[in-house]
């Protein structure tokens, strides 16, 4: 899949897209409950870097990207985007943007338009492109990720993988800094997932965008990832990071080797203590 | 582009023509990547043929002699059923390319599948046996072109089975086909709404209903006038009411002869439709807005709740105060209660869209009147569809009720009237109408819901519906 002539940017080579996380504090309070979500967290993602966030359920992951693509807004603290401020105590909730496009858990695409209206969708509504050209631009996208033929398919019409990468491509449409995935695989059988990660892997060494990508599939997480954050049960915080030191390009083949499997266990055993106090910290509330 | 190549030619085609054909399967996947010189000797092996909207082209089981290419129109290629495959439909366009099973192994050259003439369609054919054997020519050329088929029916035919039996791709080729550039001009939603209608008619459904309403009056008929049931006996029987409803000279003044029996249902039509056009044009917004913005529903919604069970008779009084004329009390106690259904299920419908096709829309940089007309008003568009079914059956039902108390004409007046003046027969004939006009109208609805949501009529189609 990966031709050998293909080689991989070096981390942070792009000089757009490193997000800076310092000190956020997210409290959700419905009724008073006050329930802390995220505490204090501090985080450091390089331009280009892919960062694989990994922790128990219910931690408050999907809180923090929340935070980042201005769903949410933060409690304290601040979150900056190439020195620029995207929320902080003046201004709590960021204005969501085009630099930084979510991938959703269930995917999001439009069921009503088409493939190719999907994709086209961002720079037409921002006026960027007018829709000729933008359809002609999407149509070209599409084909390089290998999208032909499923233009004017509605996207209940193919399958699922081929809906993700849809999705993506939408996003790429629009020339992201960030691209930010909550467990969009989740819902895949391994082998389409194996397909998805590498045509991951393939658009990134192609558009080399940061990455932050939520999961809880750690082989997931080794595969795809430079670096890979461990998250302490709720209130999250960064708990353990991990350099994943194998080089990119990657393909499948990594996956048998020693340091892959060492990886694996290193990271298996500060996730297993994280969620069993998740699990016991449930058990006391109930 | 053919047309002048009657459906019946048989000899090569002309020079240009062959160009014509050479242009076409250049767009193409399967024969996208090829050379010139090879194209031009396939294009001396295919043969322009036309045919017109509802004719079957072939039937799963028919012996596959020929590989398809669509210059224009468009076809329905529906996968039969078999152990391996679902039933899979697809509609195809100019360039795309169908029949594949004639360049699979020389025993399993027998259609999989039905395909069907949508919209009057010219396409090429390109006899299989032939085509492999010009391919081979150039075993390089050949192999890329196989695995291009494999991918294509893989991928658009969903077809996993028959594409393994297709001469095996190249493993070490990466299934990466270029662009295939198709033309904007899709099989308009009335053409593919239209053919499913005529499929419909051809399928054993309306057998089954012709038998249903067959059971209906035969109970009718046994209950009312042979067993003379308790109960059933002061009924007008089938046939007092069908001699009636057929009489060129009918006892009470109403059948199919007489222009005044139209003109009862000219004047129903018309108030009903006045009234479900004006509560769609008002229910529609106004539950766009009560979803969509949570200010305006906090204003709107208690009076809108309360307003909404009070029963369309206790508004006539009322009705009748506000305006004058016969007429209007009318159409406004028609529209009342097919407003609200409407508008409420316009809300509904924008509540029930899912919260991250509104956040997606926002990261893609849509404005707030974009994410309305984008998002918020194509997503509800299944409930209001919903909501008009309804809408027009209680325009219906509170029609009658307002032709009843107030009215010179229509349905009702007809219903009530009749029962004064002791035409038993007449009322049945009016209640029969009643409901054929009402599911005639309903049924338009949903006809033009299906027409505007193509994407869901797909979606379901695919659930096996
Ligand atoms: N809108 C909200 N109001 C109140 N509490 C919330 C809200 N959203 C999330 N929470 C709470 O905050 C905590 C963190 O939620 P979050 O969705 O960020 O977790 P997560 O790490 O993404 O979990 P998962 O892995 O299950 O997706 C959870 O305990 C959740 O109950
Ligand atoms: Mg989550």
């Amino acid at each position: 899949m990966l031709a050998p002539t293909m080689t991989a940017p070096a981390r942070g080579a792009r000089t757009q897209g490193a997000i800076c996380i310092r000190d956020v504090v997210k409290v959700y309070d419905p009724d008073r409950a006050a329930i802390m979500a995220v505490d204090h967290c501090t985080l450091d993602i390089a331009a280009g870097e892919i960062c694989m966030i990994v922790g128990p359920s219910g931690c408050g992951k999907t809180t923090l990207l929340n935070a980042i693509a201005g769903f949410h807004s933060i409690t304290s603290g601040e979150i900056h985007l190439d020195g620029e401020l995207l929320c902080g105590p003046s201004k709590p909730l960021a204005d969501p943007g085009p630099d930084r496009i979510v991938v959703f858990q269930n995917g999001a695409l439009f069921p009503w338009k088409t493939n190719l209206e999907n994709v086209a969708f961002g720079v037409v509504m921002q006026g960027k492109m007018r829709k000729k050209e933008a359809y002609e631009k999407a149509r070209a996208m599409m084909a390089d990720a290998g999208l032909s033929g499923t233009e004017h398919n509605y996207p209940g019409e193919v399958s699922s993988g081929l809906r993700r990468r849809v999705e993506i491509v939408r996003a790429l449409m629009n020339d992201p800094k960030v691209l930010l995935f909550d467990e969009p695989y989740r819902a895949l059988d391994s082998l389409t997932k194996s397909v998805m990660h590498e045509a991951l892997l393939e658009i990134y060494y192609k558009n080399n965008v940061t990455i932050f990508f939520i999961t809880h599939d750690l082989e997931e997480a080794i595969f795809l990832g430079h670096r890979l954050v461990i998250m302490t049960s709720r209130p999250c915080r960064p708990k353990l990071i991990l350099d994943v030191d194998i080089p990119h390009p990657r393909d499948y083949s990594v996956l048998t080797t020693p340091r892959f499997r060492e990886l694996m266990d290193q990271t298996i055993e500060a996730v297993h203590e994280e969620a069993r106090k998740s699990f016991e910290a449930g058990e006391r509330e109930g | 582009m053919f047309r002048e190549h009657a459906a019946s030619m048989q000899s090569p085609p002309s020079r240009e023509a062959e160009q014509l054909i050479v242009r076409l399967l250049k767009r193409t996947m399967p024969f996208q990547v090829i050379s010139e010189s090879m194209l031009q000797s396939v294009a001396g092996v295919s043969r322009p043929f036309s045919y017109r909207a509802g004719e079957v082209i072939y039937r799963a089981g028919d012996k596959a002699d020929d590989v398809y290419v669509v210059v224009s129109g468009a076809v329905e290629h529906l996968l039969s059923e078999t152990p391996t495959t679902v039933e899979r439909n697809r509609v195809m366009h100019s360039g795309d390319v169908y029949g594949w099973a004639a360049v699979l192994g020389q025993d399993k050259r027998v259609r999989l599948a039905t395909a069907t003439c949508v919209e009057t369609a010219e396409v090429i054919r390109i006899n299989g046996a032939a085509l492999i054997e010009r391919l081979n020519e150039d075993p390089a050329t050949a192999k890329v072109v196989m695995s291009r088929f494999a991918t294509m029916i893989t991928r658009e035919f969903g077809a996993p089975a028959a594409a393994a039996q297709i001469a095996a791709p190249d493993p070490s080729r990466p299934d990466a086909p270029a662009a295939a550039p198709r033309p904007q001009g899709q099989a308009t939603g009335l053409a593919l709404t239209m053919f499913r209608m005529s499929r419909w008619l051809r399928s054993p459904k309306p057998l089954l209903m012709l038998l249903g309403f067959a059971l209906f009056l035969g109970f009718w008929y046994l209950s009312v006038e042979v067993w003379k049931l308790p109960r059933f006996r002061e009924m007008p029987g089938l046939t007092v009411v069908f001699k009636e409803w057929f009489s060129k000279n009918p006892t009470y003044g109403l059948s199919f002869y007489t222009p005044e029996y139209y003109e009862h249902i000219w004047v129903s039509v018309r108030r009903v439709g006045i009234a479900f056009f004006l509560a769609t044009a008002l229910g529609v917004p106004l539950g766009l807005f009560l979803g969509w913005s949570r200010t305006f529903r906090e204003y709107v919604f208690p009076v809108f709740e309360m307003l909404r069970p009070i029963p369309v008779l206790a508004w006539v009084p009322l009705a009748i105060l506000m305006f004058s004329g016969s007429e209007t009390p009318v159409i406004f106690l028609t529209f009342l209660a097919s407003f609200f259904a409407t508008a409420l299920n316009t809300m509904l419908g924008v509540e029930s869209i899912d919260e991250s096709y509104t956040r997606a829309a926002d990261c893609l940089g849509a404005s707030k009147m974009q994410v309305f007309r984008h998002v918020i008003v194509p997503g509800a568009m299944p409930y209001i569809f919903t909501g008009l079914q309804i809408s027009v059956g209680v325009a219906w039902f509170s029609l009658v009720a307002a032709e009843m108390v107030s009215g010179q004409f229509g349905l009702g007046y007809v219903i009530n009237t009749s029962y004064t003046m002791v035409r038993y027969p007449t009322i049945v004939i009016g209640m029969i109408t009643l409901g054929a006009v009402g599911y005639v109208t309903s049924a338009m609805v949903r006809v033009v819901g299906d027409y505007m949501m193509q994407w869901r009529v797909r979606e379901l189609a695919l659930g096996g519906r």
